[in-house]
């Protein structure tokens, strides 16, 4: 029972990191109907930024996330400006092209900035964890699960409750009406841009502590977060959580009692049986409902 | 003037033959010996590259300055392998297209060393290599000379340390499951089965895991009294180690070299302290070891390690055994370089066998709250 408890644990919360970036992946297919390549990357880019204010300026902390997530914004105005905004015209391919030609050049220049050396980035808290009963909970990994449930909550208040969120789902679900209501279109693609490129920031200085910082970290982590959105359902907020959760356990416990090595096989193992047997994942797909 | 078929045919035969005899002309008579290099100047592994390079660079100018090759001043002409397979090839096939290179230097990479071994086989000249895959020198290619230990004594340095100097009987093995990783974890797992402590646990794990938390949870249940691993990664073991003390696993640990990497030790920080090493260079384990220290630390102001050691002991035993072979003849060379026995180097005693593997044996080095100690030597001599 201890290890199954120790397992649940651990696969939650790397389930968790899986699902923040799963949110940037849905929340862009929402506004633009097209797949974000380089969602990845932003926590790869975020992470770095913080090395850069935290460790190499020695900045406090608060400060240093608090630039990193703006540093995110920028970054988001500008992908939004430069790689999906002179191709909105076009079909969905020549944008997910470009979203990963900006995926490679994002990686390599941080390459050519940073070198390949994995960096080290302090978490939040000075314990690293707390001993429950048998169960050791690391702190960094808490911080993370209490981070995607916030979030959660935020994201349906924001999306359900207020205008601005009213307005980007409108943008999502028919660009021609929204226009017609007097919706900017463009602005509303904008702010979808920025907002997801702060979650996937936020997801990789969250993760930073626990997987160091790394050139490949951003590609590790979306490659399962795209899978996880497949799995809950592409275009649903809700399933991109229980998709990034569901495969955190699964794989975790994929390994602990099957294989290690092919523990990344159980996830992609999932994502095929859903895609055979159920594509529309668990909560279905939102264009059955736009119709 | 009438051009006629002889005159034309002549002309071809004259342009076709002018570089060969120009070229040869410029090898018996050229001003400098010249020893080719392959290295990382770019792509991942450019950091590392540098230091090898500067490694060999030290040598040749410590060669140069007691007289040089063959009454000659040795220069070293570098190519760009961009840490690649196919990168190495071109930068290879680059250096054997210039003949006045008497002997190169490949890589620290067995996979790169692999990918070029046709062509040095064809070629049919000296090539210094740092791969340590045991198959690179039993493959039937002799012009391969290592100055690594290979892989096949890391895991029996490991078994031998860990039963006969810390007495410890129940193995976990843990080793990534790429070629790297699988051979070193065959060889430590065969060593123990002869030193009759068989493993009680052989894991795998794929390589950029970001959990290990199951392999940790393995670990316990097994009830070893010590781990012996092969890390690929520097990542995977900085958050392997961070969940091993997490989790309250606290057994004695000796790992393949990549645990008394610099980078790890970043990484890891507390979670390696007192753990065991192989490594084939350290700094306290001899003198020669140490004047190398000392010389890399002046001149390029960093801590020396093995990317920098074997280059730097490849020049130097090129440069004695072609002056002791008197001759640039390649076979001359081979033998000069085979017959080179009790050579002090940076990275230790060369007794080249017969294969072209010149060191048999590895150090072992202790993590003492984050600095690396030499503990012992264990050399093999069959």
């Amino acid at each position: 029972m201890d290890l199954v408890l120790q397992l649940l644990f651990t696969g939650i919360g790397i389930g968790a990191v899986y699902a923040l970036v799963a949110l940037g992946f849905v929340l862009i297919f929402r506004a633009t109907n097209v797949v974000n390549f380089a969602q990845g990357e932003f926590s790869m880019v975020a992470a770095y930024l913080m090395v850069v204010f935290a460790v190499d300026l020695g900045w406090p902390y608060w400060l240093s996330f608090l630039l990193a997530l703006g540093g995110m914004a920028l970054l988001g105005v500008v992908f939004n400006l430069g790689v999906y905004y002179p191709l909105r015209h076009r079909t969905f391919l020549p944008v997910i092209i470009a979203t990963i030609g900006a995926s490679i050049l994002m990686a390599n220049s941080v390459l050519a900035i940073y070198g390949p050396q994995p960096q080290v980035l302090q978490g939040w808290f000075e314990t690293p964890g707390i001993q429950l009963g048998p169960v050791y909970l690391d702190s960094q990994y808490l911080l993370i699960i209490a981070v995607t449930v916030a979030l959660v909550i935020f994201n349906y208040w924001f999306f359900e409750k207020t205008l601005l969120g009213k307005k980007l789902q409108a943008t999502s679900q028919d660009k021609e009406m929204a226009s017609l209501l007097g919706i900017s279109v463009s602005a509303m693609i904008m702010i979808t841009f920025i907002y997801s490129a702060v979650l996937g920031g936020l997801a990789g200085i969250l993760v930073a502590p626990v997987l160091f910082v790394s050139i490949q970290m951003g590609s590790t982590i979306a490659l399962k977060a795209f899978a996880a959105t497949i799995i809950g359902g592409f275009g649903d907020v809700a399933g991109a959580i229980i998709g990034g959760l569901a495969l955190g356990v699964i794989e975790t416990f994929g390994a602990a009692y099957i294989s290690v090595p092919y523990k990344d096989g159980f996830a992609f193992l999932v994502l095929v049986a859903f895609l055979i047997f159920r594509p529309q994942g668990i909560f279905g797909e939102r264009v059955a409902e736009k119709a | 003037m009438k051009l006629t078929r002889r005159d034309f045919a002549a002309g071809i035969a004259a342009g076709i033959a002018a570089p060969h005899i120009i070229g040869s002309a410029k090898a018996q008579g050229a001003a400098t010996l010249k020893i080719g290099m392959c290295a990382p100047v770019t792509g991942p592994a450019a950091e590392s590259g540098g230091y090898a390079i500067k490694g060999a660079k030290l040598a040749l100018d410590a060669v140069n300055k007691a007289g040089g090759i063959l009454g000659k001043q040795a220069e070293l002409i570098i190519e760009d392998d961009q840490t690649t397979n196919p990168g190495i090839v071109l930068a290879f096939s680059k250096l054997a297209a210039e003949s006045d290179i008497v002997a190169f230097l490949g890589s620290i990479r067995s996979t790169q060393v692999h990918a070029m071994a046709p062509d040095v086989l064809k070629l049919g000249k000296p090539v210094m290599i740092g791969g340590t895959d045991p198959n690179l020198t039993h493959m039937g290619n002799q012009w391969l000379f290592r100055f690594r230990p290979n892989d096949s004594y890391s895991g029996r340095v490991i078994a031998d340390y860990g039963v006969n100097t810390l007495g410890k009987k129940k193995w976990a093995v843990l080793h990534s499951t790429d070629a790297f990783g699988t051979a070193g974890g065959k060889a430590l797992s065969a060593a123990l089965e002869k030193l009759g402590s068989p493993a009680v646990l052989d894991q795998g794990y794929a390589n950029q895991s970001q959990d290990f938390t199951p392999v940790v949870l393995a670990i316990k249940q097994s009830g070893a009294d010590i781990l012996g691993s092969y890390f690929t990664f520097e990542n995977d073991l900085g958050i392997f180690a961070r969940q091993l003390r997490q989790l309250g696993v606290n057994i004695p640990w000796v790992g393949s070299p990549s645990i008394v990497n610099i980078t790890a030790l970043k990484l890891a920080g507390p979670a390696l302290y007192n753990t065991f090493g192989v490594a084939d260079y350290a700094e306290d384990s001899s003198e020669a070891s140490k004047a190398f220290g000392k010389l890399y630390r002046d001149a390029v102001k960093v801590a020396p390690d093995n990317q920098s050691s074997w280059p730097y002991d490849a020049v130097t035993v090129l440069s004695a055994a072609i002056n002791k072979a008197g001759s640039t003849d390649p076979t001359k060379i081979r033998e000069a370089i085979l017959a080179t026995k009790k050579f002090p180097g940076a990275e230790g005693e060369y007794n080249f066998d017969q294969n072209g593997d010149g060191l048999h044996g590895y150090n072992i080095v202790k993590n003492d709250k984050g600095t690396i100690t030499f503990d012992k030597h264990i050399e093999f001599n069959d």
